[in-house]
């Protein structure tokens, strides 16, 4: 059976070097037999990569211990899901399941252009073969996921125990898939770039990719923060670890990409800016890969030094010096004739947008690698801890949601005062009223009250165009409300659900906000019996109960929460684990989520055989807020995505019939041209 | 691409805004991290600087006191890691560590992974005592991600 691994993964990299050879050949010779052969080894290496991931689940789920991967991340008595999982536990793994995903993805590209494109197709798939080439380089001679061991264990090492939940079985393949899915706008922006082919044809044709990348992205931000927040009980779910800011800058900077290229498509300017981010981008997700795989710097759960740092280095140096090299080399026709007009215009909103997400993913990066910067100028490792990430992106957070809230209201090109009045006056108004009655709650934090204004102010302005396309519809086609709000929705998915992903964004900053600055917490060591309070709550630890399987034993505390009038809301069951394999204690945290706030309880610590235990309670208002908004994000993309053909036509038709301004076409979603 | 001459003033500004808050808030809130060793060398100058402290658990002399939630070890220095990530070798058990310091962490419960040997990284400052009042101690995640074994 690993043999069949080896041998796949080796005619998997000759068919990816035949790949970029033929379209390469084909394009530039005019000779379409060879992309047809190019696309059909792409097609080829992709069966190759599936023969491996299958050979290596098979093995998980034998529990074949003579493959060394299988003994190091597995284990007899691994929950079936988890031996499933266990394919992305550990380097090699995760690196073929990468290539896996890449392989995927290029196929899917080669489909879809297949007859589109013949101009910068063969180069970008040529591209995207590359980057294939470099992961399966690494499977076949650095860190090979089907080496064997010389003496067969009875036993494998097991899962890392904080790996084992669900989170974590989702959250490596959502990030991975936004990762890798980022690599086919790249490979289309530097195809266009070989080519000359310098138009926004590049852009049109991926940007269902890139919205999928970043609906993926959000998704495995969303996830590893929420496993954060479950498993690791320190009741937080973000600690600006490099591990985490590596997956939060290429978010960062594809949101920016999503942001600017709906000028591009609009006004024909920024065409070196987007050639930048898609590259930024690219390069950030490989970036991401080296410093969680290099050990340069330390992390509190870091990957621990392996030897793929230097190659993965020296790969990202090598792309991100070609890449600007062909930047240079077309920059004489990436001029474009356009201009900027006005402060008062949606691409100057959009401009300062990108400036602020860039400006984010610049501090982030920074106090990433600010100690190993510091090491090499002052001899001295110096490192910036959340202190230094909340200073900085406290106030551009601010800004963002600020522009948020102008972006989708003021006009294209130019906005006038009859205008700008007209759209934001009831927004600022609700932002306003909003503050004073935060303020008058008690709140006397500046920023939080400034923060909580700005939301209140952007769901103005989305509410204000909710109103606005529905009038507007209603209007046309004489619809009752809740129809037309359905349809308006249906029928101009990208506008208005772009609008959905802005609510969520705002909700979800409330959550961060709320419970950034409002978490209370409470350490205690009690006996059976006694009790504790927290905020209105007070807690009463009854006792331990114990459990013991062949893969872990558990203690698991029974705490009675009652609420201020001696009422039992619910009892809670915080505990200890005890993994067997490798021996390690885990911490089950209990929380009780409610919009209003989330009482999440640790076990910290059990002694004097059982009578004492330690608690950690913290009370975060707010938190639930986070997740609430993570899923109406996802749902907005989910609507961005969806394909919308059959009403477009009609709908350009009914308007060019109406009398509307160039503004209220706009409003109901005049086709962006996809 | 081409934007007019005033843009340039706003973007400009932006920049120089984003730039002034990153140096600022580097200048406020770094800390210094390091080794057990380095602490050792450069002892008299860390008085009242937030530091960050790597090394290893050591074994003997562990105090938990559940009821203040104080924890008491010693830090030893990390073994050498040579650039293959592989310890250097040969490093003894049993040779006697040049420094260690003693910490006192009060007011935290004590990490799951906590144990002698462990690799952890201490938050806090130093006393003139050569005591390290400790804010927060963190284990290092062990991980299975790891270098290919020598064969």
């Amino acid at each position: 059976m690993p043999q069949l691994g080896n041998l796949a993964l080796a005619i998997a990299l000759i068919l990816a070097v035949y790949s970029i050879v033929a379209n390469i050949y084909g394009a530039r010779r005019n000779a379409p037999d060879f992309i047809v052969s190019a696309r059909h080894a792409l097609w080829a290496m992709c069966a190759m990569v599936t023969i491996a991931v299958v050979v290596l689940w098979i093995s998980l789920l034998r529990s074949d211990f003579s493959l060394e991967y299988v003994a190091a991340y597995s284990s007899t008595t691994l929950p079936t899901v988890y031996k499933f999982t266990s394919l992305w536990g550990g380097q090699q793994g995760s690196l073929l399941f990468w290539t896996w995903l890449l392989s995927i993805f290029t196929s899917i590209a080669a489909f879809q252009n297949r007859r589109r494109n013949p101009e910068i197709a063969p180069y970008a798939l040529a591209v995207l073969a590359g980057v294939a080439i470099f992961f399966l380089l690494m499977l076949n001679f650095v860190t090979r996921p089907f080496d064997l061991l010389a003496t067969v264990p009875a036993e494998g090492s097991d899962l890392n125990p904080l790996l084992q939940n669900y989170w974590m079985a989702i959250h490596p393949p959502s990030l991975y898939t936004g990762y890798v899915s980022a690599t086919v706008p790249f490979a289309f922006g530097a195809a266009a770039l070989m080519t000359g082919k310098l138009d926004d044809g590049w852009i049109r044709s991926t940007r269902r990719w890139a919205i999928f990348s970043w609906f993926f992205l959000t998704l495995g931000n969303m996830f590893g923060a929420r496993w954060a927040y479950e498993v690791l009980g320190w009741g937080g779910y973000w600690a600006w670890d490099p591990v985490e800011n590596a997956a939060f800058m290429p978010w960062l900077v594809m949101t920016a990409y999503l942001h600017s290229v709906m000028i591009q498509e609009r006004k024909d300017v920024l065409k070196v800016w987007n050639l930048s981010l898609i590259g930024l981008a690219f390069g950030l997700t490989l970036f991401g890969t080296f410093i969680t795989r290099s050990g340069v710097i330390s992390s509190v759960h870091s990957f621990t030094q392996s030897g793929l740092g230097p190659y993965f280095l020296s790969f990202l140096i090598t792309v991100t010096l070609a890449y600007s090299a062909l930047l240079i080399f077309r920059s004489k026709q990436l001029r474009s004739p356009a201009e900027f007009e006005s402060y008062l215009s949606r691409e100057a909103a959009f401009l300062f947008n990108n400036l602020m997400l860039v400006g984010i993913a610049f501090a982030v990066f920074w106090g990433t690698i600010f100690p190993v910067l510091s090491e090499a100028v002052r001899g001295v490792k110096i490192t910036v801890g959340p202190p230094f990430f909340n200073r900085v992106n406290g106030p551009l957070a601010l800004g963002l949601v600020f522009l948020m809230g102008i972006g989708p209201l003021i006009a294209w090109r130019r906005t006038t005062a009859d205008n700008l009045v007209r759209s934001f006056a009831a927004p600022v108004i609700i932002g306003v009223a909003t503050g004073i009655v935060a303020a008058a709650a008690g709140v006397r934090i500046w920023y939080v009250l400034t923060a909580f204004s700005l939301a209140a102010f952007v769901l103005g302005t989305v509410l204000v165009e909710f109103r606005r396309g529905m009038n507007a519809r209603r209007h046309m086609v004489s619809e009752p409300r809740a129809k037309a709000l359905v349809n308006l929705v249906a029928k101009n998915n990208r506008r208005y659900g772009g609008y959905i992903i802005h609510i969520g964004t705002i909700v979800a900053f409330v959550g961060i906000v709320g419970s950034s600055f409002f978490r209370t917490e409470v350490k205690k060591s009690v006996h059976a019996g006694d009790s504790f309070s927290i905020g209105s709550y007070t807690l009463r630890f009854q006792g331990l109960d114990a459990t013991d399987t062949p893969h872990l034993a558990s203690a698991t505390a029974r705490v009675q929460v009652l609420s201020a009038d001696g009422r039992e809301i619910t009892v809670m069951s915080p505990a200890k684990l005890f993994f067997k394999r490798p021996q390690q204690p885990a911490t089950k945290v209990a929380i009780r989520s409610t919009p209003a706030s989330d009482l999440y309880v640790v076990l910290a610590g059990i002694d004097d055989n059982g009578n004492t235990a330690t608690f950690e309670v913290f009370l975060t208002p707010l938190v639930f807020w986070l997740w609430a908004g993570g899923l109406m994000m996802a749902l907005g993309t989910v609507i961005v995505m969806w394909p919308n053909v059959r009403e477009r036509a009609a709908i350009a038709t009914a308007l060019s019939r109406s009398t509307t301004d160039e503004r209220e076409l706009a409003d109901i979603g005049a086709p962006g041209g996809d | 691409m081409h934007i007019r001459p005033r843009f340039f003033i706003g973007v400009g500004l932006i920049a120089v805004a984003i730039g002034y808050l990153i140096f600022n808030s580097i200048r406020t809130t770094s800390e210094y991290y390091l080794t057990v060793p380095e602490v050792a060398a450069r002892q008299s100058e860390l008085g009242g600087q937030a530091i960050r402290v790597a090394g290893r658990v050591k074994p003997g002399d562990i105090g938990w006191d559940p009821n203040t939630l104080t924890l008491k070890f010693e830090i030893g220095p990390l073994p050498e890691v040579g650039a293959d990530g592989e310890p250097v070798k040969p490093v003894s058990s049993v040779a006697a560590d040049p420094v260690s310091f003693r910490v006192v962490a009060a007011g935290e419960p004590k990490p799951d992974m906590f144990a002698p040997g462990r690799d952890v990284i201490v938050e806090g400052k130093i006393g003139a005592d050569g005591t390290i009042a400790a804010t927060q101690v963190m284990t290092s995640c062990p991980s299975k991600y790891r270098p290919k074994q020598a064969q």
